[in-house]
């Protein structure tokens, strides 16, 4: 049997060889994302900025699913989490001294480098706060996270050097080995021009899904047991060994550095970061985000995640097309309105009729119900009798 | 079936456990009051009491849940009074709870392989990864788990999440969730509450099969006589946080305040 490092499309933990198959849903995942490798070719520039905020979300999404779906942690401070990524991308790669109004600053790095140091730094204040994370649980950790929302709102307005202040500062293109992520040097791929947001497609492309292996593999393995069971019952956890608050610092670490990247993401695909995008709105579209796609589902939060944010954006460009919505400022439901109600109501949807959320929904059609829905909600204990101590 | 289950350990392995005078209080309410028992090594060991006597509290206690107020308790060599509850586990004390306490959403396996946390090291880095360290090492404890899935006889359902299980074969997972940490001590709390005839008939002869094949000690809560006093070496009795009697199942039965406890004063005349 194999036992390479490759990354088999189906990551089944090794043990489980009956799964080892390559079942229809791999298939179909290839072709998804086989779909959406081409799709450049075919689509505009609206477009692709949309779906450029869409992965650079569901990377984000997925470090939230570990935290709040497997580990039973709340946390409202994702969006701090992806400010601390985008902006330290900013500073590390932004080059010293910026002329114009712009205050910030920045140490000129290699972009590579400075978006993995950025991810590191996001990961390292995730550390800085967890003697807080790993003793709390859930909504008490929720009220605590909250304060870094506000922490973070009072720093982007006033460590300018780094943010720029209130009116925010660029963000300098991606490079990889001296090949620039900029419409400077296009190339032309099909007789389609491959200028900043085609390259930077494919680049999101493959970090989304390296991202979403990687999860799914920590989830499978012996610390996603763990957090899953810590979920459940912390005393059942420490008993059977899990040292429970190494565990919980290390999710909260693992969430904010997929929240860095995201991060990152998002300075890449913006070019620009304002502190208005950071607000404790972003973090409580990750919530419903991931309770929609399912909580503790990694492809949940993936779908979660564009549904909530390309959604407003689609709904948007498409208003005149669509009933019921006006453009933008005109003073009736534009766009963003529209969208915040619809995933308000989809939230409310979830919790009344379908726990499991899209990939629970995903697993009934499909007939597949195994262990893969992490949520606990949909099995709830079958005979359970009365207490007798 | 039974003979793929290789001993992990032998009886020489297995330390005594030893409480000294161990005191919890409770906001005012003494939940243990300077309890003492020792647990032989390789026997089973009762825990009785009418309810609130303190049989949880002392488990809580040994598992480090609870920390004692004053007295000790002692495995072998270790002190386990100030130990956190995942460092005592990893010296070889497993427990099955009472409630059941399993993941119900992960299969029989999943929650097997729970027991082997503090055996394995596979962290987020190596798991997310997938670097051949952890791959084998999965390989290497599924197939142990698989045995003492075997063992307890829940071979056929291991693919099965926890929660879908029947009552009966629940608590069979807990006893064997508890056996995948290779313990040398086994902690049961209530195996058989709220079971059947036919149910209880099984825990029992695995509680033994336990004792007998893999040599190590098994102390017990229980409210079943039946059970305690057909499978048990010794039994201490506690009463409102106090033991007031200790030893063999036959002298405990007839020990006239094990008497009072259990049928009262007021009630029966």
């Amino acid at each position: 049997m194999s036992e390479t490092a490759t990354l088999p499309a189906t990551a089944v933990p090794a043990q489980a060889q009956r799964r080892r198959r390559v079942r229809p849903s791999a298939l179909a995942r290839i072709g998804l994302i086989a779909l959406l490798a081409v799709l450049p070719l075919y689509i505009d520039v609206g477009l692709l900025t949309i779906g450029l905020f869409a992965m650079a979300a569901v990377v984000a999404a997925i470090g939230l699913t570990i935290l709040v779906g497997a580990a039973g942690q709340l946390s409202l401070a994702h969006a701090f989490f992806l400010a601390v990524g985008a902006y330290g991308y900013a500073y590390f790669a932004g080059s010293a001294g910026v002329a114009g109004a712009s205050s910030a600053t920045g140490l000129g790095l290699d972009p590579l480098l400075a978006a993995v140091l950025a991810v590191l730094v996001a990961g390292f204040v995730g550390l800085l706060f967890s003697p807080i994370a790993s003793r709390l649980r859930g909504i008490y950790l929720g009220v605590a996270s909250l304060s870094l929302v506000f922490i973070g709102e009072f720093l982007y307005e006033n460590v300018r050097s780094v943010t720029g202040g209130f009116n925010g500062r660029a963000a300098p293109p991606f490079s990889l080995f001296g090949w620039e992520f900029t419409d400077a040097n296009t190339l032309v791929v099909a007789g389609v021009p491959f200028g900043r947001f085609e390259k930077l497609w494919e680049l999101f492309l493959i970090v989304l899904v390296l991202s979403y292996l990687f999860a799914n593999n920590v989830l499978r393995g012996r610390m996603g047991r763990a957090m899953q069971t810590m979920r459940d019952s912390e005393v059942a956890a420490a008993v059977m060994g899990v040292d429970v608050r190494r565990t919980k610092a290390g999710v909260f670490v693992l969430s904010s550095m997929y929240a860095g990247l995201g991060g990152v993401m998002v300075a890449l695909a913006f070019g620009r970061l304002t502190p208005s995008y950071f607000s404790l709105a972003l973090s409580i579209g990750f919530l419903a985000a991931i309770v929609v796609g399912g909580l503790g589902s990694v492809g949940g939060a993936a779908v979660g995640a564009f549904f909530v944010t390309a959604g407003p954006l689609l709904i948007t460009r498409y208003s005149s097309s669509l009933p019921f919505i006006s453009a933008s400022g005109s003073g009736g439901y534009d766009g963003g309105k529209a969208a915040a109600l619809l995933y308000g109501l989809a939230v409310v949807l979830v919790v009344l009729f379908e726990p499991g959320g899209l990939a629970g929904l995903g697993q009934r059609l499909t007939g597949r119900r195994t262990a893969r829905v992490l949520a606990p909600a949909p099995l709830t204990g079958s005979s359970k009798p009365e207490e007798s101590s | 079936m039974t003979a793929t289950a290789t001993t992990p350990v032998t009886a020489a392995d297995v330390p005594p456990l030893v409480l000294r005078d161990v005191t919890v209080a409770f906001a005012g309410l003494t939940a243990l009051d300077a309890v003492s028992f020792t647990v032989e090594p390789g026997t089973v060991h009762a825990l009785i009491g009418p309810n609130g006597a303190g049989k949880s509290t002392a488990f809580n206690v040994v598992s480090g849940i609870y920390r004692c107020g004053a007295g000790s308790v002692r495995f072998g060599d270790h002190d386990l009074t100030s130990l956190r509850p995942h460092r005592i586990a990893r010296l070889g004390v497993a427990r099955a709870f009472q409630n059941i306490a399993l993941s119900k959403g992960q299969t029989v396996v999943e929650n097997l392989m729970l027991g082997r946390h503090g055996l394995t090291r596979a962290g987020f880095v190596r798991s997310g990864l997938r670097l051949p360290s952890a791959t084998r090492e999965g390989v290497r404890h599924g197939a142990r788990v698989r045995e003492i899935a075997a063992f307890v006889g829940l071979g056929d359902k291991l693919d099965r999440p926890a929660g879908l299980l029947s009552y009966g074969d629940q608590k069979r997972v807990e006893v064997a969730r508890a056996l995948a940490c290779e313990p040398r001590l086994l902690l049961l709390d209530e195996p058989v509450a709220g079971m059947n005839a036919d149910e209880k008939a099984r825990m029992a002869g695995l509680i033994a099969q336990v004792r007998k094949e893999l040599g190590i000690s098994i102390l017990l809560v229980e409210h079943d006589m039946g059970l305690v006093m057909g499978i048990s070496d010794r039994v201490t009795v506690l009463d409102f946080g106090r033991c007031i009697a200790e030893g063999t199942p036959a002298e405990v039965q007839t020990d006239p305040e094990v008497v009072k406890a259990y049928l009262g004063t007021g009630e029966e005349p």
